[in-house]
């Protein structure tokens, strides 16, 4: 399926201990079509500015990306430089995998133009193991065309409430006749679930890594995702888990078949262009008086423990994220840019759908709490806890009460 | 390769051995007396042998071993494996997802083989009649069985009888109304599943159709002119002469449905979604190495399958003592 081949496995070059001979270093990354093209450029761009660094690309579907990196990982054949996601930063970091990069800070990779508070969200205990690529935030995302056949309202989104979104939603799937629903179900992610418990002064996890919100939290989260399913705002649960099931492509927001729907504001062309529609961009109900929603680093470059040119890869990373070609090509697919002049220089070049979500991070921006630190070990596991547990609720196998307190015990034994 | 049997047969032909015998010695049963391999014989098997061996060394036993250490380690896959004993068993007698995964694959396991080989036999007499294009149904029938482990198939079914797939669809025109999603409904899904799995009838189909060739023409002639009937010929001759073969396909299917993956991975996304309904075991061996980053654990987990399929499967040889029948004794 996937065309990378093992590209450099076992191919590591010979010892040259300083960096100033032929270096060859080995990227892996995660991505669709259009990533692997235009990063494969990046890379071409990059050895014809330092002859002497080879670059081995190596790329995969997400899935996979995860298979892959850990069996390399244990094999010892790590890549050099990889990219990272939130989940698994602390899994790799805390186990050793990830180089220390605050060495090469600001010395090679130059700092002076990174969003300050992103940066910490690649930090553990102070020390930085992974760089942002860019922002993102979880936000909703509104079909125009769906509220305007069932002739109910876009809600304001600087005020809406709970309340109103299961109203809302629910008279909207009441004109829609079984074929249009107001929502898809909000409750397969667990951002949507931070976001919720942020608005109470709570969160997923507190400083140390432990669980950081009340049993009354999630009780209340689940009795709102039923209030929903039970208006009729989102579809029946067998449709909400296929549709979770269908990725972008087969959700019912992507398929015009629902109003409002959870989506990282990066997905917003994509959704666009799927419905045809210009999608809008909401807050979340009940932002204030506090809000909930924060901006989310999209990704992060990593560099492995073992390599043995972490000086040089040090330097690509700092290109990546620093270099203005770069960032004329990478433009917002791996999130606005962290550096905050690259951000203001892309964004009249972005695509129409692109500047919309772009507007959005930055008029939603200052009314947003500091983003969430890395997640402790074991995080990768609370999605699959709250899944597991939601479709239970979803089919009426347990109650709103027994899941919470399922929830905080599974919760306590994965992070343990 | 012509070189090497001519030199096997000039060997074979040598004055120091017994020239060979237009008949081979026969046992008082009947049966042929295998001829001892000669030296010469033996090494030329082992050369041909060794590319062979030399995987199942390097590829299969070697990591089975090697999984086994790591069964009593804690591994994350990212550090080194640290020994902890039988920690990963104690965890496992614990754990209520462990429990789920076998009483998901133990249903689907006693339910689709027994369903699937009564389908694939029922079928195979069919064929057997003697049908025109004989080869044309051959084909049709088997091909289930080389495409149903695909995750291509597994994608299409999951559309299919999704809540308004196809299959609901279908159901609406006759008149069925509050339909469930049979892929995306805890109660159903994992019969779904089963129902692909007995599709895939067409291996253990041609497996007895070959067997059912076997049974000489003779037999039934004999009963259809004592007055036996079509139930009877099939229950007195059919069945018995039939069972070796019976016995073959249901510890393959047994040993093979323990380990079914495919099909759970794409119908469940992944996860054993809804609720777990269709958590496999392997599928839960799989998120445990992969997802969990405990492939300590995930060790301890195939040893306990392979223990069981062990049990299983000699249970199995233990029984097929009262019901198979082997001709000759």
């Amino acid at each position: 399926m996937t065309a990378a081949a093992c590209g450099g496995g076992g191919g590591a070059p010979a010892a040259s201990g300083a960096d100033d001979g032929p270096v060859t270093l080995r990227f892996y990354w995660w991505g669709s079509d259009s990533r692997h093209q235009y990063t494969q450029q990046l890379i071409e761009q990059y050895q014809a500015a330092n002859p002497g660094v080879t670059i081995e690309a190596e790329f995969s579907g997400f899935d996979d990306y995860w298979d892959r990196l850990a069996t390399a990982t244990a094999g010892g054949d790590a890549p050099d430089v990889m990219q990272q996601d939130t989940r698994y930063v602390a899994e790799y970091a805390e186990r050793g995998a990830l180089a220390d990069l605050t060495e090469f800070m600001p010395g090679v990779i130059d700092t002076a133009q990174l969003d300050e508070p992103m940066l910490k969200t690649g930090q553990l205990d102070g020390t930085s193991y992974a760089i942002p690529t860019g922002v993102n935030a979880f936000a909703l995302l509104a079909n125009p065309k769906l509220f305007a056949d069932t002739g109910v309202a876009v809600p304001d989104d600087t005020t809406w409430t709970w309340d109103q979104m299961v109203q809302v939603a629910g008279q909207v799937s009441a004109a829609g006749g079984g074929q249009v629903f107001g929502v898809q179900d909000l409750g397969f992610n667990e951002t949507s679930l931070e976001i919720f418990a942020r608005q109470r002064g709570e969160a997923l996890f507190d400083e140390s890594g432990d669980v950081g919100f009340t049993r009354q939290t999630v009780v209340d989260w689940w009795n709102t995702m039923l209030a929903l399913r039970d208006s009729g705002g989102t579809s029946p649960p067998s449709i909400s888990v296929e549709s979770q099931a269908g990725g972008v492509d087969g959700s019912l927001t992507a398929n015009g078949r629902a109003a409002l729907g959870s989506w990282w504001t990066n997905q917003l062309p994509a959704i666009s262009s799927a419905t045809g529609q210009d999608m809008e961009l909401l807050r979340w109900p009940g932002e204030s008086p506090q809000a909930g929603m924060y901006l989310k680093p999209a990704m992060f470059w990593s560099i492995s423990s073992r390599s043995e040119h972490p000086e040089a890869a040090a330097k690509f990373i700092d290109y990546l994220i620093n270099s203005p070609e770069a960032a004329e090509l990478a433009l917002s697919d791996r999130g606005l840019p962290i550096n905050t002049a690259l951000r203001e220089q892309i964004v009249p070049k972005l695509k129409p759908a692109d500047q919309r979500s772009a507007a959005f991070v930055e008029e939603i921006t200052p009314s947003l709490a500091e983003p969430p630190g890395l997640p402790p070990q074991g995080a990768g596991e609370v999605q699959r806890i709250l899944q597991q547990l939601h479709e239970q609720v979803l089919f009426d196998q347990l109650t709103v009460d027994e899941a919470a307190d399922r929830f905080m015990s599974e919760l306590d034994a994965a992070t343990a | 390769m012509t070189e090497l049997s001519d030199e096997t047969r000039t060997r074979a032909a040598a004055p120091t051995h017994p020239p060979p015998r237009e008949v081979a010695p026969t046992t008082r049963s009947g049966r042929r007396r295998p001829r001892l391999p000669q030296v010469g014989e033996r090494k030329v098997a082992f050369l041909f042998l060794a590319p062979w061996f030399l995987g199942l060394a390097l590829i299969t036993v070697g990591p089975i071993l090697g999984s086994l250490y790591l069964s009593f380690t804690d591994y994350s896959l990212l550090a080194p494996p640290e020994w902890t004993g039988l920690d990963n068993y104690a965890r496992m007698v614990a754990d209520p997802r462990f429990y789920q995964s076998l009483e998901v694959t133990f249903i689907y396991v006693f339910i689709s083989v027994p369903l699937q080989l009564a389908f694939a036999l029922a079928l195979a007499l069919a064929l057997d009649k003697g049908l025109r294009g004989l080869a044309i149904y051959r084909s049709v029938y088997y091909l289930p069985s080389l495409l149903g482990a695909s995750v291509a198939v597994a994608v299409l079914w999951r559309q299919m009888f999704g809540a308004e797939g196809l299959v609901n669809a279908a159901l609406e025109n006759l008149g069925f109304t509050d339909l469930p999603g049979w892929v995306s409904d805890p109660d159903y899904a994992l019969g779904t599943i089963i129902i692909l799995n007995v599709w895939t009838f067409g291996s253990p189909m041609v497996i007895f159709l070959a067997g059912l060739r076997q049974i000489p023409q003779m037999y039934y002639e004999a009963a259809a002119i004592d007055g036996a009937g079509a139930l009877r010929r099939f229950a007195s001759i059919t069945l018995p002469l039939l069972s070796p073969i019976i016995f073959f396909n249901l510890v393959l299917q047994l040993i093979g449905s323990f380990q079914s993956f495919t099909q759970a991975f794409v119908i469940s996304s992944g996860r054993g979604s809804p609720a777990d309904s269709t958590l496999f075991y392997t599928l839960y061996l799989y998120l445990r190495g992969f997802g969990n980053f405990d492939m300590g654990y995930a060790s301890a987990l195939a040893w306990v399958l392979l223990l069981i399929v062990g049990v299983l499967t000699a249970a199995n040889f233990l029984v097929s003592r009262f019901w198979v029948f082997y001709g000759d004794d």
